[in-house]
């Protein structure tokens, strides 16, 4: 598989920078923040769709980086990755607990939708750079059936639960929860 | 996709599972569950390492957000050493004695049995014998007086046991639950009953850890409907590393 973090510059450890962190090291903590922070944020805001929420569930997160640092596995993972499924957790976790329904007034034009960004990145002419952002897993995406593909995407990127899906695709509960496991399967075979 | 269609696979199976979890579409149950089981099922934890690393590029799809100002302010304050969370309220640290006759003695001398309103958790990791020990002092918001004992005789288990003999209304049920930083919710240790000890098997949670929370609440009558505490704290403390 692609390295994930292909667009960004590599310089940056972010293993070592845990390890410290580990030893008891906070400016490789706030490193670790000037680095990511941003784009942490972008995720985190996509999934509780509130400001000051995905901030709160940011600082929880690095609280969290910072006391579980320790057992931080570099066998088992990128640094990278590890620190970047703290904060989706954590921001699922906020939603989830907040019992948070599906709003059904809520604007569809609200936000840019997890579709959209991807039909931005299937649109994009340049193969380098589509390689660079999704990689294989892109094109792994691109060939699931759309509604499947859609249903993943709302639920990694936007944070939705099952209903919430429902109503983004118009199709029923039960429909859903079998098209979010057979892209599942289909996505792991394709990336295998 | 046909055959796909016609025979579907067994829809718990661990890679999907897994993948789910990392989707965050499972119910908050379901979460939880995968969440207490990660530290002992190796399987279970390869998958979802798997599907984070796997999933990892998809968010670049979420535009970037400048933080405010003082968010990192907030973290730095959080992580300061000074600002470690005390592990005891300062008024029941005395009370940190690893003896049950002591216990025992104490509340039959000292508290009238209507007044025992309070639990105290005497925690031990029973393996590896290096592993830290913990008290646990679950207290009355308004009554600091000794109920319980608990304490970890075998690996994997917790043993309560009373001190006194005090009530819960009919058709209510005392709930124990614990919650260690980082958990989204309260974990359901089971029912209690007055005056009678019980074992708690916690074999599936992660190990114990310091200032992890335990609390006894009052529940409608068989416990919380809808696993998570609803009615009011009972007793509430937090583990103390000794």
């Amino acid at each position: 598989m692609p390295p994930a973090a292909a667009l960004q510059d590599d310089a940056f450890d972010h293993d070592a920078a845990l390890q410290a962190c580990a030893r008891g090291d906070r400016e490789a903590l706030r490193s670790i923040y000037e680095r990511e922070t941003r784009y942490l944020l972008g995720v985190a805001l996509r999934i509780v769709r509130d400001r000051a929420t995905a901030e709160d569930v940011l600082h929880d997160a690095f609280v969290s980086i910072w006391e579980r640092a320790s057992s931080f596995d570099a066998s088992r993972g990128a640094g990278r990755g590890w620190i970047y499924s703290i904060v989706r957790h954590a921001a699922l976790n906020r939603v989830r607990d907040s019992g948070r329904e599906t709003m059904l007034d809520e604007p569809a034009t609200a936000h840019l939708d997890a579709q959209a960004a991807f039909a931005a990145w299937q649109e994009s002419g340049d193969e380098l750079a589509r390689q660079a952002s999704l990689g294989r897993l892109g094109h792994c995406l691109d060939s699931l059936e759309p509604a499947r593909r859609a249903c993943l995407l709302h639920a990694y990127v936007d944070g939705c639960s099952h209903s919430e899906i429902a109503e983004r695709v118009k199709a029923p509960l039960g429909t859903v929860k079998a098209w979010i496991q057979r892209g599942l399967r289909a996505l792991r075979e394709c990336m295998q | 996709m046909s055959s796909e269609t016609q025979q579907p696979q067994p829809p718990d199976d661990l890679h999907t599972q897994a993948g789910e979890y990392v989707l965050g579409t499972l119910d908050e149950s379901e979460r939880r569950s995968i969440e207490a089981r990660l530290p002992y099922e190796p399987a279970l934890r390869a998958a979802v390492d798997e599907w984070e690393q796997r999933l990892l590029p998809l968010t670049t799809l979420a535009e970037p957000v400048e933080p405010g100002a003082s968010l990192w302010q907030r973290i730095a304050a959080s992580i300061a050493p000074a600002s470690r969370p005390r592990v005891v309220p300062a008024r029941i640290r005395w009370w940190l004695w690893d003896s049950l006759a002591l216990w025992r003695s104490l509340t039959g001398a000292g508290f009238a049995a209507t007044a025992v309103l309070a639990a105290v958790l005497v925690v031990r990791e029973a393996s590896p014998p290096t592993a830290p020990r913990y008290f646990v002092v679950l207290a009355a918001p308004q009554n600091q007086s000794p109920g319980w004992l608990v304490q970890a005789q075998t690996e994997g288990r917790l043993r309560l046991v009373p001190l006194g003999t005090n009530s819960v209304p009919a058709e209510k049920s005392l709930q124990f639950w614990t919650k260690a930083d980082g958990w989204s919710a309260p974990v359901s240790l089971g029912l209690v009953k007055p005056g009678e000890a019980i074992e708690v098997p916690v074999d599936k949670l992660p190990p114990l850890q310091p200032n992890q929370l335990f609390e006894l609440t009052l529940e409608p009558y068989g416990g919380s409907p809808i696993g998570r505490p609803t009615g009011p704290i009972q007793f509430i403390g937090r583990a103390v590393q000794i």
